[in-house]
């Protein structure tokens, strides 16, 4: 477990600045420390936390925000599945803790040290999951703490910085040729309907539906063609 | 915190755990199964559609800000520098607007 508590820091140190923008982000629009601190610890998921209290913050309605955050979660089924033989004979209390933990770094890093070497398993994954939701959820609440005594910092542009938040995830999720054509898609029929007057909420799921009409086509065409 | 806030934090953090137990419950099933591309497609679309719908109406100094942003998303797969410049670049774009 100490083994992976260290291997874990230089990473953990770059999860920390990204907290503590999110919870300097999540104080500015409404949400006290301890609230972005016990999001952290309960929810455990940056990418989905930013999105949330962004929706959150705009037109879109709670359940409106916890879906859309939720959605970016789905990679954790894979995730999650890939971790089967690692937490194979752990207790059922164990394994909940373990998959409340894991995030994207630890399991990558305990997925890498695993590949070097095969003894490397459960304890190095909770070992480097119990550091990395800590550094979290101590670095989000310390970012709200900053955050609520700062002045509106609204008028230096720090609402794009959601925005900004979102390219750079998207850049993290590109996969290649194989999505431009349903990313742009879902890009434009965005556009469209916010620019027909409808709320942003709604825009949202009909861009990601458009867009998966979009790759449904791409990959059959794609399977077609080959 | 308001009752919204705390549905918001309580329902994230259901859907959270739920998705990671799905994982370990049916992750494997689910994997192989004829509609596992939706997983693979799914958040990336909805963060696309996130961008535009934060791009959408907006004046055209916030798309050059935009612009930045990607560029600096695509050299450096970094998310406070994406964040950092981002900003900078939509404070400079408004400052010297007007």
């Amino acid at each position: 477990m100490k083994q992976g508590a260290i291997a874990i820091v230089p990473l953990a140190a770059g999860a920390a600045l990204y907290g503590f923008a999110f919870g300097l982000l999540a104080a500015q629009v409404g949400f006290p420390w301890w609230g972005v601190g016990l999001m952290s610890a309960s929810v455990h998921a940056g990418s989905s936390q930013i999105v949330a209290v962004e929706q959150f913050s705009g037109a879109s309605g709670v359940l409106g925000a916890a879906l859309a955050g939720a959605a970016l979660n789905l990679r954790y089924v894979g995730i999650i599945a890939s971790l089967s033989e690692i937490l194979a004979g752990l207790s059922l209390r164990a394994k909940l803790l373990a998959i409340h933990i894991t995030g994207d770094e630890n399991w990558a890093l305990t997925m890498a040290e695993r590949a070097r070497t095969p003894n490397v398993g459960a304890s190095f994954l909770i070992g480097s999951g119990v550091v990395m939701i800590g550094v979290w959820t101590i670095s989000t609440t310390a970012g709200a703490i900053v955050g609520a005594v700062l002045p509106d910092l609204e008028k230096f542009g720090l609402g794009f910085a959601f925005t900004a938040a979102f390219i750079a995830m998207a850049r993290g999720l590109w996969r290649g040729r194989v999505v431009a054509l349903p990313w742009l898609v879902a890009f434009g029929a965005t556009v469209t309907v916010v620019s027909l007057g409808l709320p942003r909420a709604y825009a949202i799921v009909v861009g990601a539906a458009c867009g998966l009409i979009a790759s449904c086509a791409v990959r059959r065409f794609g399977r077609g063609a080959a | 915190m308001s009752g919204g806030h705390w549905i918001l934090v309580l329902t994230l953090a259901v859907a959270a755990f739920s998705i990671r137990l799905i994982g370990l419950v049916a992750g494997d099933r689910i994997r192989s199964s004829r509609h596992a591309w939706l997983l693979d497609d799914l958040p990336g679309l909805i963060v696309v559609s996130l961008v535009a719908a934060s791009l959408a109406g907006q004046p055209f100094q916030t798309w050059v800000a935009a612009a930045v942003a990607l560029a600096v998303a695509v050299l450096t797969n970094h998310v406070i520098a994406t964040m950092c410049i981002g900003v900078l670049a939509y404070a400079g774009l408004a400052w010297a607007g007007g």
